[in-house]
């Protein structure tokens, strides 16, 4: 059943990307909206910042747009419209790394960082109890500045297998790497980043 | 040293893809050592947590966004017209045509046109110089010195019967301005000859005529000479060369 219903969300979808590929504007807002929310994550855990990711997220699908016609379809919709964001996200960290924004963004995130305590209201409406907010609202603030201090392609990797699961065949083949160099990366992305958050891990 | 072992396979548990020898190895192992046991934890909880990071709304405004900037744009067209094919035999076409381009650069004499592969293309016969500049004169090494003659370039669909159609034209004007006639160079379906002649002042235009009447004649070298060297006289030297349609001799074999 499961099988049958991801054979027609892939049938549908490749419908969607032969009427794109004619011109129709309506297909690619469909295939948007079926596509944006993975590729804003994506974005946001890659660059830490919201108005940075959504804006990337907008360039990423312009892209798609204008090179609907060269998708062949020998590979997956989602494995081709990635390959543009991984681009697209690397081109961007170089152009903000230049302009010394990951820093400044780390060194104004030390500046205005939020106890929950300061902040009843917030705590009220994401947890029920204020422990449970607090470690995973830490843990997630940590979790996103280490990703920060990573390099692009620790980061990439960790965020594509471990946070949006994608498997290492669809890995392998949005990165152009072997499944093995795939691994290897990971786990040296994973090692990196437990050896960051020890101190909350304890 | 047994530990090690252990460590190297925490990640491959993780991901399920340990045997089951292998798992219930590496749990028993977990289960007695300690140390290796806090490893493992950690890692686990690293994966956990990424696992958990809570999945952003993108703005409800980013698809009405994305779409007005769409707006006026058009589908990138292909520019390429092997676009179908797979990137990687674009890439494999591209660097065949650069290395066959490489090869024949190498080995064509610099005075090899491709425009004269082209049929019907007869005027354009390469009558270039050594450096690719073109030779206006053409240098002939006849009777000791080195003089230069223009040389005019008769392109004749049947050669075998425009031969004959120029010797007789030729004996009609005279016989005497005939100096030399030497066949160059057979070819299986069409040959090339090279005629020098000196031809008097107040016949060239009728010479002239009675060529364009046989082929397609190149006759702008003698126009040139015939510019450069405004005094007036007695006779014209020059060469004809005629060359049969699909016949791949060029200029620069001619002169050899």
């Amino acid at each position: 059943m499961a099988q049958q219903n991801r054979s027609f969300k892939h049938e549908e979808e490749q419908l969607l990307v032969d009427r794109c590929r004619q011109g129709d504007r309506e297909s690619f807002a469909q295939l948007m909206r079926l596509h944006q929310k993975q590729i804003y994550n994506f974005t946001y855990r890659m660059l830490g910042n919201e108005e940075e990711a959504e804006d990337l997220t907008q360039d990423i699908f312009v892209a798609a747009f204008r090179g609907i016609r060269r998708f062949r379809g020998e590979a997956k919709f989602s494995t081709w419209l990635y390959r543009i964001a991984l681009n697209q996200t690397r081109n961007r960290i170089k152009y903000l790394a230049r302009r010394d924004f990951f820093a400044r963004q780390s060194r104004r995130a030390r500046s205005t960082e939020e106890s929950p305590w300061e902040n009843p209201e917030l705590l009220a409406d994401i947890a029920p109890t204020p422990e449970q907010w607090t470690l995973t609202k830490s843990l997630a603030t940590q979790v996103q500045k280490c990703l920060n201090q990573m390099g692009p392609q620790a980061r990439q990797i960790l965020v594509l297998r471990d946070v949006q699961g994608f498997s290492y065949d669809e890995l392998s083949e949005m990165l152009s790497l072997n499944p093995g160099t795939v691994k290897s990366r990971l786990h040296r992305a994973r090692a990196a980043l437990q050896k960051c958050l020890a101190d909350k891990l304890e | 040293m047994e530990c090690r072992k252990y460590e190297s396979q925490f990640n491959d548990y993780l991901d399920g893809d340990l045997s089951l020898k292998e798992r219930e190895a590496l749990q028993f192992h977990l289960r007695k050592c300690l140390s290796c046991y806090r490893k493992w934890n950690s890692l686990q909880k690293t994966k956990e947590i990424l696992s958990r990071l809570p999945n952003m709304d993108p703005p409800a405004h980013l698809g009405a966004v994305v779409m007005a900037r769409l707006k006026g744009r058009r589908l990138h067209k292909s520019q390429w017209p092997f676009d179908y094919l797979p990137r990687w035999l674009q890439l494999g076409v591209g660097a065949a045509v650069l290395i066959i381009s490489l090869t024949l650069w190498q080995v064509l004499p610099p005075s090899f046109s491709f425009r004269s592969l082209l049929p019907g293309q007869g005027n354009n016969l390469n009558i270039s110089g050594p450096s690719g500049q073109p030779a206006a004169k053409f240098t002939s090494r006849r009777g000791g010195g080195q003089t230069t003659v223009p040389v005019m370039v008769l392109r004749v669909k049947d050669f075998s019967r425009a031969d004959r159609e120029l010797e007789s034209m030729l004996r009609s004007i005279s016989g005497s301005m005939l100096q030399e006639r030497e066949p160059t160079r057979s070819l299986n379906s069409s040959s090339a000859r090279l005629i020098d002649l000196k031809v008097p002042e107040q016949r060239f235009s009728h010479l002239l005529r009675e060529l364009h009447k046989i082929g397609h004649l190149d006759q702008s070298q003698v126009e040139l000479h015939r510019s450069a060297n405004p005094q007036k006289q007695k006779a014209i030297s020059l060469r004809i060369v005629v060359v049969g349609n699909g016949s791949d001799v060029e200029i620069h074999q001619l002169r050899k």
